[in-house]
Order: C-alpha cells, then structure tokens, then sequence
C-alpha cells in the first residue's frame, strides 16, 4: 500500500480525538537539531471542520484486537486497514515539520497484537525521532491501556505530553460499551504518569541534568451522549482529574454514531450544543475558581442548553448581584456572566487610573449584552429597572432564538458566535 | 494645519516624534511618504530623517517609559496603518507624563488605540508562525511566500531561525517585496524585485500531496464548518497555503 492511501486510513482513524494542542512545553532546539516548541502552542491550519490542526494526528495502526461498540476503529467493523512503519512516521514527521505544517506529533494507536507490542513501536517512533533524527518538536502519545510501566515510563522520557483516554465517564458505561477496558486499566497509567511527573519535578530539585519526563502534563478524553451518564456525573470526574491527577485538561467530544449496535442510543446528530456546554463548565472549573457543585446538583443534574453555565449560575444566585465594576475584586468579576479572565484583567487595570462608567467598558472592548444585567458602574445599574432572573433569562435567550444574529452558526441552533468562541478565548 | 511626511523608515519616525515634541505647532498626521495624499488645505512638513535624534527618542522611550513601550511602538510602526504615526505620538505624550505604567491606564484613549494596534500586529505575527508554508526548492532551499497585512516577516525570522537552524531558507514578502534570507548562520532582510524564476519553479512534490490528503482526512464530515474555519482562518491567507491552493 502506498505511504498516501496509508497516510489517508490512519488520519481518518484519528479524528475522532479532540486534541490537538500543543501547548504546555518549552523544549529547546538543540545543536544540529530541527525544531523546538512554543509554549502557547501554535496552530498551523483549520480543518474543513473548524478545528485547529497543530500536530500531525495519525494512528499507527488502525487493526485492532478490542471490539469496542463505540469506536469506529473496533475489530468487527468493515473497514479499511493500514499500519505505518516506525519509519513512515518519523520521516512524515520530519518533513512535515519543517515545512512548517504542524507544530509534531501526535501519535495515537489501535491495539495491534498486543498493548505491550503497539507501545515498543510507539516508543521505536519516539525514540528515533529524539535520538536520530535529533527533532525537538512537539510530540505528544497516547498509552496503550494495559501495557507495561517501564514502556510507559521510557516513552515518556522522549514526549512532550502523553494522554489515556477515559473513553466512557462511568464504570457501567465501560462495562457496556467497551467490555475489555476497566476502569482500572485506565486509571492505573494516568496515576502512574502522575507520579512520574511529580518524582521528576522533586529530582530535578536536586539534579537538574534529571531528563525531563512529560513535561506538557496528560490530558484525557471522554465521550458526552453514548451512555446514560448526565452532565454532573462527568463534571465532577473532571473535576477530580484535576485535583488528584493535575491533569492539564478533559476534552470532550459529542458521541457520533459509528455503529449502529443496539448498545448504543439512537440519535440523529451528534449532542454538540451539550458538549459545548460542558466545555464551557469546564472552563469555569480551571480558570473561573468554580466548583463542579456550584454549577449543578442532584436536583438539576443537566445544563441548560439555552443558557451557557455562568449565565445560569448567575441567575440562581441573583441575590449576589449587581456587583459594582469599581470595587468588586478580580474573583467576584470573574464570576459575572460576559466578563472573562481578559477583561476582568482590563477593568482591574484601567480603574488604577479614573472611575470607570459604562461607555468605558465598552471601549475597554468588553461585551455587555449579558454583563449589563449583573453590574453597577458608579452606582448605576444598566439592565432593566429590576432585577428579575426571569426577565433576564429571557433578554439574554431571544436573540439567539428568533434568528436575527446573522453570525450564528446553523449547526449550533443555541449556541452564539461568542459561546463558540469561549471554547478557544475562554472569555465566558 | 501640518502633516509631517516622512521617508517611511523607523528612524524617520522617530525624528518625526522628536521634531513633534519640540515644535510650536503639533502635526495634525504623520505618515509615510508614499501614503501621502496632495491636500490643498495641508501644509506640507518634510522630515529628514537624523539618526542622532532618532536614537535620542528610541533611548528615552526605553528609560523613561519602559522596554514593553518601545516594542509598543515598534509593532505599531510595522503595522503600516496610515494613522499609526499619530497614534504613536498621542501615546508617547501620555508615556512621558505616566512612565512605566502607561500601558494600564486602558480608559485612557490614545493607550487604548496603541493597545489596539500593537496587538492587531502581534497577533499577526503569531498567525504567520503556524500558517507560512515553506516548500523546497532548488538547492535544498526551503522557500516560503507571506502577503501578510502588517510588515512582521522581520518579526517572524528569528522564531524560524531557532527552528530551522540547519536549514537554508527564504521568506518571501511578495505584497513589500522583501525577503528574510537565512543561511545556516544569520538572517538578513533584502529587497526582492524579481526572484529567479528557475528558484521557485513549482517542483514540489510528495510532500504537499501527503499534507494535502491529510487535511482532508483529519475533518470530521459531520461538523463541518466553514464559517469557523474561516473566521479562525481568514481566505486573504489562502493564497499561499498549500491545502488551500490546490
């Protein structure tokens, strides 16, 4: 099989992952070498999809022993095979690279033999990127669930970043839908990394020659809408991921039927608005100071998808507003629905100097279509003379539901240009 | 009222700025020579450039306000707007009577104009660094073409430098028509009126093929989105970039 049709199976097996980012990491080019990375991450196209492209994504192989029913990849699906040699994808990478098409790699793979087996020709493509061909890009791997601590560990000494997927929020929902992965299995890496992590970042105290190990951090993956899992569950074990495991971040992606086993619910397009929600939650979790527990409860265990999160949260808590942009402190206007961590930023600086009114947010470039409603400037409220959450509910909805916003997006029928946005400016 | 016209060189506006601090009668425009328009209600101020007030201005802009201000004023020059040389002005005279902190002070107009601007030229150049499109061409050289709004290839060169320390390569300007030139070693920007047609000829290749299939297969049918990514990536960079172009 030639190297394009190859090239043309194994990124298609590869797109369902979400990530693609390539932040986190400040490897440095080294004398000879090719490449280094940027910590920020740099994003070198948009697919016909709109996400952004910063790694060459592929899988190394797509034959896989697990029968998994979610994934399109499973062993009893009819479909197109290919496997790269190690050597393929170092000298893609290479020339990819320096044609400044991607930022490096991200290589990911079915289980092919076995999870030890799959792992050493990860690690031969790591290996040889790193050692022989002397590349100081971005590469970021997946663990083989179930494959050896010392393959996971050396791989690891050669990566920016490494990630195992969750694939399933639940423990029921893996024992349903992919019955030879347990919790354990996945869990067990993702901690094993993590002591990795913390044991390299005690030695290098000590010995700085200490070689890096992971230094990007892991992330993880699960799939929103393929089990009966709601929004609190999966919130509250990103929440713990991050906490006990320090993950660098949860992606989420929206179920896309594959399969048409009965296992699975029947659903016409892919929950996009709920995964959105989610991220957005889910930025409220990392750079907003918010807890999984403030967001929902037993009670209302699924967001509203007409409502982004903080929104809602602000109409619950209605009795914490109007907060008044000249006094309130950095956390408290990070808590207000439409001003993010930038602009929060902007008005705590730019009130240094003068009392700010509401003309001067708007040049400070802020948006008020939902903030006007929470805040005082100087003392005077901007929304509506009362404060009704129901009223505000209801200003902040329509117009996204009678069409008017040109720049909505058909797909998302609920969801504005700004709330797509968030997931990438994190302004919420 | 009086434009000072200057011969587009950053020494010339920063002799524009020294000229407009030490003058009776303040500019209404500063601008580039070769964006002046005749105006019969203007009067016209030529500047020559002088290196010894230019490097007068660059050093106070340096101490008296702050290394982040020049670098301020820097991008805004390179941002080749034709209100640039005013905002510049109107920002630096808040600077002098500020100081270090100028940049925090967002209500105040003119520090927000130059926030904007110099931000509008920043985020280009990080732009640049993921979406130029090098190719190889003869000589193992990896040659690339930029027809970015802002002038920002100089901004660019040493980020690909560090990367590419042990390639050969040329970014090349076709809206200015100047070329960063990297040879292993150092950098240099030149002038490029007419690059040798037997360098660029279109050789390339496996490569662009492979890039090409892989970004159709990385996109998910089922989201597709044009207007994101076309708001991600605006169409005036198309021109140049690989999958893009076919």
């Amino acid at each position: 099989m030639d190297k394009l049709k190859k090239l043309e199976i194994l990124s298609d097996a590869a797109k369902y992952d979400v990530s693609c980012s390539s932040s986190g990491s400040n490897r440095k080019n080294k004398k000879d070498g090719l490449g280094n990375t940027s910590t920020a991450g740099i994003c070198h196209s948009w697919s016909d999809d709109g996400r952004c492209i910063s790694l060459l994504k592929i899988l190394l192989t797509n034959y896989c022993v697990y029968d998994c029913v979610y994934c399109v990849n499973r062993s009893s699906n009819d479909l197109p095979r290919a496997i790269f040699t190690p050597e393929e994808v170092v000298d893609l990478t290479i020339n990819f690279y320096k044609r400044n098409y991607i930022e490096g790699l991200f290589l990911s793979s079915a289980v092919f033999k076995s999870p030890d087996y799959t792992m050493e020709l990860i690690l031969k493509v790591v290996k040889t990127l790193r050692e022989k061909e002397n590349f100081n890009g971005y590469i970021h791997t997946k663990t083989i669930p179930g494959a050896d601590d010392l393959l996971v560990e050396e791989v690891g000494r050669y990566v920016d970043r490494m990630s195992v997927n969750i694939e399933l929020p639940s423990e029921n929902g893996l024992k349903l839908l992919a019955p030879k992965k347990t919790k354990k299995d996945i869990l067990k890496p993702m901690g094993f990394i993590h002591n990795n992590i913390l044991q390299t970042k005690e030695d290098k105290k000590i010995f700085k020659a200490t070689p890096n190990f992971v230094p990007a951090g892991q992330t993880t993956q699960m799939i929103v809408g393929a089990t009966e899992d709601n929004d609190l569950n999966i919130l509250n074990l990103s929440e713990s991921l991050y906490k006990t495991l320090n993950l660098k971040r949860v992606y989420y992606s929206a179920f896309i039927p594959v399969s048409t086993n009965p296992k699975l619910p029947v659903i016409n397009s892919p929950p996009l608005v709920r995964e959105n929600r989610i991220y957005q939650a889910d930025w409220l979790l990392r750079f907003y100071n918010f807890e999984a527990k403030e967001l929902l409860d037993e009670r209302n265990p699924n967001f509203d998808l007409e409502l982004d999160p903080k929104c809602n949260w602000a109409l619950r808590n209605i009795h914490l507003f109007p907060v008044e942009i000249n006094k309130a402190d950095y956390k408290t206007l990070l808590r207000v629905p439409g001003i993010g961590v930038r602009s929060a930023k902007r008005i705590i600086s730019a009130r240094n100097f003068t009392t700010l009114d509401f003309f001067d947010l708007k040049k400070l470039g802020i948006v008020l279509k939902r903030a006007q409603h929470f805040i005082t400037c100087k003392g005077k409220y901007f929304g509506f003379n009362d404060i009704n959450p129901e009223i505000i509910r209801s200003q902040i909805i329509t117009p996204y539901k009678n069409g008017k916003d040109t720049r909505q997006i058909s797909m998302f029928d609920n969801v504005s240009f700004e709330d797509k946005w968030m997931e990438i400016g994190g302004e919420i | 009222m009086i434009s000072y016209i200057y011969d587009g060189s950053f020494d010339g506006l920063l002799t524009s700025i020294y000229e407009a601090f030490y003058a009776k009668e303040k500019p209404t425009d500063i601008i580039r020579e070769e964006d002046f328009r005749e105006n019969f209600l203007v009067e016209k101020g030529y500047i020559k450039t002088d290196s010894e007030k230019a490097r007068k201005v660059y050093s106070a802009i340096e101490n008296k306000i702050s290394p982040e201000s020049l670098r301020r004023v820097f991008y805004a020059y390179l941002s080749e707007l034709p209100d640039s040389g005013m905002i510049i002005l109107r920002y630096l005279q808040v600077g002098f009577k500020i100081g270090s902190d100028v940049d925090l002070n967002l209500a105040n107009e003119d520090v927000l104009n130059m926030d904007k601007i110099s931000r509008l030229v920043g985020k280009e150049r990080h732009r640049i660094t993921g979406i130029l499109r090098f190719k190889k061409i003869k000589e193992e050289i990896l040659y690339a073409r930029v027809e970015p709004d802002h002038n920002i290839i100089a901004l660019v060169a040493p980020h690909f430098k560090e990367r590419l320390k042990g390639e050969n390569f040329i970014i090349h300007d076709t809206k200015r028509e100047i070329g960063v030139f990297y040879n292993k070693k150092e950098w240099i920007v030149k002038d490029i009126e007419r690059l040798d047609p037997f360098l660029v000829k279109d050789s390339e290749e496996i490569y662009e093929d492979l890039w090409r299939t892989y970004f159709k297969a990385i996109s998910i049918q089922t989201k597709t989105n044009p207007k994101l990514q076309k708001r991600n990536m605006p169409m005036r960079y198309w021109k140049y970039l690989t999958e893009k172009n076919i």
